[in-house]
C-alpha cells in the first residue's frame, strides 16, 4: 500500500553494518515500511562501515576519508538527502559532513586523495538524517499516522532514545537531547502508550560491552530495570547497536543477577512496522534473543 | 516602568535538594525571591542564603566562569551556576531542582566531596615534564600555533567537574579515571614541550583508563568550556594506536574496525570477539555465541560479506597513512569548522563571518595558512 497523492522521497539509504549483518531485520523491516512513509530508498553498493566510532578513535584521518567516500556515494545518487538507521552512523556520518562543509581546505585535501583512488569528489551537498527523524515531524510524519492503521491498542512502550542520536547536540540537533520526545511522538502516532523513565536518555553499554563487559552491564541494566518498573511491554530504539546489547546480552544481566528480565526489544522500523501490519517475513522477530512475539499477541484481532 | 539606573526585579522560584551527611537528612525545599533580570542562578542562590535561609551550602568564587567552583546540577543536568542565567525559566514559569552534582559523594546541599576528583586529577601527573632540546642559540624554545593547535580545547578546563557528574561509564565503574583526568592528560601528551608522553600513554592505557570510556558523550555535552573530554580521550586512543599502545582489548577491538574497512570494507562482526578478547577468552562465551547464532546473530565469516570497489577503501587507508596525519592531528584537522557549530555558522568561513551586513570589525586573528596541495 504505497501512498499515491504525493510522489516518494528519493533518499540515499545507509544501512550500516549491523543491518546488513546480525540485524538483517532492521533492514527488512525498513525496506517495507519506507514506501508507506513516503520514502524511495535508493540503495548505496559502494560504500563501507562508516567506522562505528572506533576507526574515528583509532585512525581519524582514515575516518575521516572513508566517511568522506560514503558521502560522496550518496551525493553521487542524485539524492541531497542519506538516510541512516542506526546512531552510531548517523553520528559518525554527521560529524564527518560538518568537518567537511566547514573548512574548504580541508574538504579539497580529501577529495584530492578520493579521486586519487577512484572516488567521485564530494561537494558538501547532502544531509544526513536518521529514519527517527524523517518520521517524527512534517510529511513522514503524517504518512505515519495514516499508516499505523493497525495500531499498538495502548501497548506500553518505553522509549529507549540511546546516546548518540542526542548527544553531542551541536551535531545531532534534532531535539532537545535532555527532553527528547521524537519516540513518544511516534509510539503515541501509533496507538501505543510511551512510558517515561530517567535511563531513556542515557548510555546502553555497547561501546565497551566487548573490552569491559562488567563496566558495559553495569550501564545496561539500568533502562532494562527502569523499564519494566514502569510497566513497559517492550522497548523500542533507533539504534541496531543499542538494540544488539539490550535484546543478546539481556540474558547475561540475567545470568549476572538470577532474575528474569524478558523485556522484548524492537527497532523502531519494526515497531511502526506492527502498527502498520506489516507481517514476519518483514519483521524477522524470530531474529531477536527475546521474541517480542509474546508480548504482541494481545494486539492480535 | 523603572526610573534610569533602578534595577528591575523578577521573580524566581527554586527548589533546591538540601543534604546533611552529619544527619543524613534530605529535603527538597521550595524558596521564591526577587532577583534582578540579570540574575544568574549563582545570583539566586545568594540572594536565598542573604534572605531567607542562610543555612544553604555551596560554593563560588570568581562569579565568572574561569574558577570552577559553583557547578552543580539544575533539573538533573550539571551546569556551572554563574553561567545559567534565569531569566527565561523564570519568565516560563517552571520552577527547576537544583542539586549536588553526580559521581562524587554530597558533603551538604551543593557541595559535593572533590577529593575523588583530585585524586584522579593528580594521578595524570598534571605538570609538564620538560623533554624538549634547547635551541643551540641559547634563544627561547619557540613552538608554532599549528602544534599548540592540538591542545587548544583540552587548555580551556578550569577543572569544575560538570563532565565527571554526568559519566556514565564513571557511575558503572567509580575506578574510571573519567572525563576530566584524561582531558588534562591530553592536555600534556599533545604539548610538544613534554617528554613523558610513552609513560604518560602507558598509564592512560590502564584497565581505568581511556578504554573505560562508553561514549554517552555527556561530557561534551554539559562542558560548560568547550572542553569536549570525550574528544579528548579519542585523542589519546589515537596516539595510543599511533606509537604501538594498543594491548588493551578496547584498542584491539578499534584497530579490528579499521581492518574489517580496508579488507572487506563492513565490519566482520563474528570475527570482532576472538580479535578483541583473544581466542581463549572468545572460547568461553561460545555458549553465549551459540544462543546468538540460532537466531541468525552469527554472520558466518566466509564467504565474507565484501564492499563493492572495497579496494578504494584499501588504497585510501595507505594514502592517508603516507600523508602521516597519524594520531591527534586527525582529531584536530576537523575542530576548526566544528567549533563554527557552537556559533551557528557552520557553512561560512572567517571572511564571510566578517564581511555579513552590519557584522562586529574583525579582530586580530592569527593567518590561518592553508595546506600546501600535495
Amino acid at each position: 500500500m504505497s501512498t499515491t497523492e504525493t510522489p516518494l522521497k528519493r533518499v540515499a539509504y545507509y544501512k550500516g553494518c549491523l543491518a546488513s549483518l546480525s540485524a538483517k531485520e532492521l533492514d527488512t523491516s525498513t525496506q517495507a515500511l519506507a514506501p508507506q512513509v513516503g520514502l524511495e530508498l535508493v540503495e548505496l553498493e559502494s560504500v563501507t562501515c562508516c567506522g562505528a566510532g572506533d576507526i574515528h578513535e583509532a585512525e581519524p584521518d582514515y575516518y575521516l576519508h572513508l566517511n568522506a567516500r560514503i558521502l560522496a556515494y550518496a551525493e553521487a545518487t542524485g539524492c541531497d538527502m542519506l538516510m541512516t538507521v542506526c546512531n552510531v552512523c548517523t553520528l559518525n556520518l554527521r560529524q564527518a559532513n560538518y568537518m567537511l562543509q566547514g573548512d574548504s581546505g580541508l574538504l579539497a585535501r580529501i577529495n584530492e586523495n578520493l579521486e586519487t583512488v577512484g572516488v567521485p569528489p564530494y561537494s558538501g551537498g547532502v544531509e544526513v538524517r536518521h529514519l527517527l527523524w524523517e518520521i517524527a515531524e512534517g510529511e513522514g510524519y503524517e504518512k505515519l499516522k495514516k499508516v499505523a492503521h493497525r495500531g499498538l491498542k495502548g501497548l506500553k512502550v518505553a522509549p529507549f532514545y540511546g546516546c548518540q542520536i542526542l548527544r553531542p547536540s551541536k551535531i545531532l540537533g534534532f531535539e532537545d537531547p535532555d527532553r527528547p520526545w521524537s519516540l513518544e511522538r511516534i509510539i503515541e502516532a501509533c496507538g501505543g502508550e510511551a512510558i517515561d523513565y530517567p535511563a531513556k536518555i542515557k548510555c546502553c553499554g555497547f561501546p565497551i560491552i566487548q573490552a569491559r563487559e562488567e563496566t558495559a552491564l553495569g550501564e545496561l541494566i539500568q533502562p532494562v530495570e527502569q523499564a519494566l518498573e514502569a510497566g513497559a511491554d517492550v522497548m523500542v530504539t533507533p539504534c541496531p547497536l543499542c538494540h544488539l546489547s539490550l535484546d543478546a546480552w539481556q540474558q547475561k544481566l540475567e545470568a549476572a543477577t538470577g532474575r528474569a528480565f524478558n523485556l522484548p526489544i524492537l527497532h523502531l522500523a519494526q515497531l511502526v512496522g506492527v502498527a502498520a501490519g506489516l507481517d514476519e517475513s518483514e519483521l524477522k522477530f524470530k531474529r531477536h534473543i527475546v521474541d517480542p512475539r509474546p508480548a504482541l499477541e494481545r494486539l492480535e484481532v | 516602568m523603572a526610573a534610569a539606573g533602578e534595577e528591575v526585579l523578577m521573580k524566581v522560584a527554586l527548589k533546591i535538594w538540601r543534604y546533611d551527611s552529619a544527619t543524613g537528612d534530605r529535603a527538597l525545599k521550595e524558596y521564591e525571591i526577587q532577583a534582578p533580570e540579570w540574575a544568574t542562578l549563582l545570583d539566586c542562590l545568594d540572594i536565598v542564603k542573604d534572605k531567607h535561609d542562610g543555612s544553604l551550602a555551596y560554593r563560588k568564587s570568581c562569579r565568572m566562569m574561569i574558577c570552577g567552583s559553583c557547578g552543580m546540577r539544575m533539573d538533573g543536568a550539571a551546569v556551572l551556576a554563574c553561567k545559567t542565567r534565569m531569566y527565561e525559566i523564570a519568565q516560563s514559569g517552571h520552577v527547576p531542582v537544583v542539586s549536588a552534582m553526580g559521581n562524587l559523594p554530597i558533603r551538604k546541599d551543593l557541595v559535593v566531596d572533590m577529593d575523588p576528583f583530585w585524586a584522579k586529577f593528580n594521578a595524570m601527573k598534571p605538570w609538564l615534564q620538560p623533554g624538549y632540546e634547547r635551541p643551540e642559540d641559547g634563544r627561547e624554545y619557540r613552538i608554532s600555533q599549528e602544534r599548540m593547535n592540538v591542545i587548544h580545547k583540552e587548555a580551556l578546563c578550569i577543572n569544575c567537574g560538570c563532565c565527571v557528574s554526568e559519566c556514565n561509564a564513571m557511575e558503572s565503574d567509580p575506578e574510571f579515571l573519567g572525563p576530566q583526568a584524561l582531558a588534562k592528560g591530553m592536555r600534556f601528551v599533545g604539548d610538544p614541550r613534554d617528554g613523558a608522553t610513552i609513560e604518560r600513554l602507558e598509564q592512560y592505557n590502564s584497565e581505568h583508563g581511556i578504554w573505560d570510556c562508553t561514549r554517552c558523550f555527556f561530557c561534551n555535552e554539559r562542558c560548560p568550556k568547550g572542553v569536549d573530554p570525550r574528544d579528548a580521550i579519542a585523542k589519546l586512543g589515537a596516539e595510543s594506536v599511533a606509537q604501538g599502545i594498543d594491548r588493551d582489548m578496547g584498542a584491539k577491538h578499534a584497530k579490528w574496525f579499521v581492518k574489517s574497512a580496508e579488507t572487506t570494507g563492513w565490519l566482520r562482526e563474528t570475527e570482532l570477539v576472538p580479535k578483541t578478547q583473544g581466542v581463549v577468552e572468545a572460547l568461553k562465551q561460545t555458549k553465549f555465541a551459540l544462543n546468538l547464532a540460532k537466531h541468525g546473530k552469527v554472520p558466518p565469516p566466509f564467504p565474507p560479506h565484501v564492499a563493492r570497489d572495497v579496494n578504494e577503501a584499501r588504497n585510501l587507508r595507505k594514502l592517508v597513512r603516507e600523508q602521516d596525519r597519524q594520531g591527534a592531528l586527525g582529531h584536530v584537522q576537523g575542530e576548526h569548522a566544528l567549533a563554527k557549530l557552537d556559533h551557528g555558522h557552520a557553512g561560512e568561513s572567517l571572511e564571510e563571518i566578517y564581511d555579513r551586513p552590519g557584522a562586529a570589525p574583525r579582530p586580530w586573528l592569527p593567518e590561518i595558512k592553508e595546506e600546501p596541495s600535495a
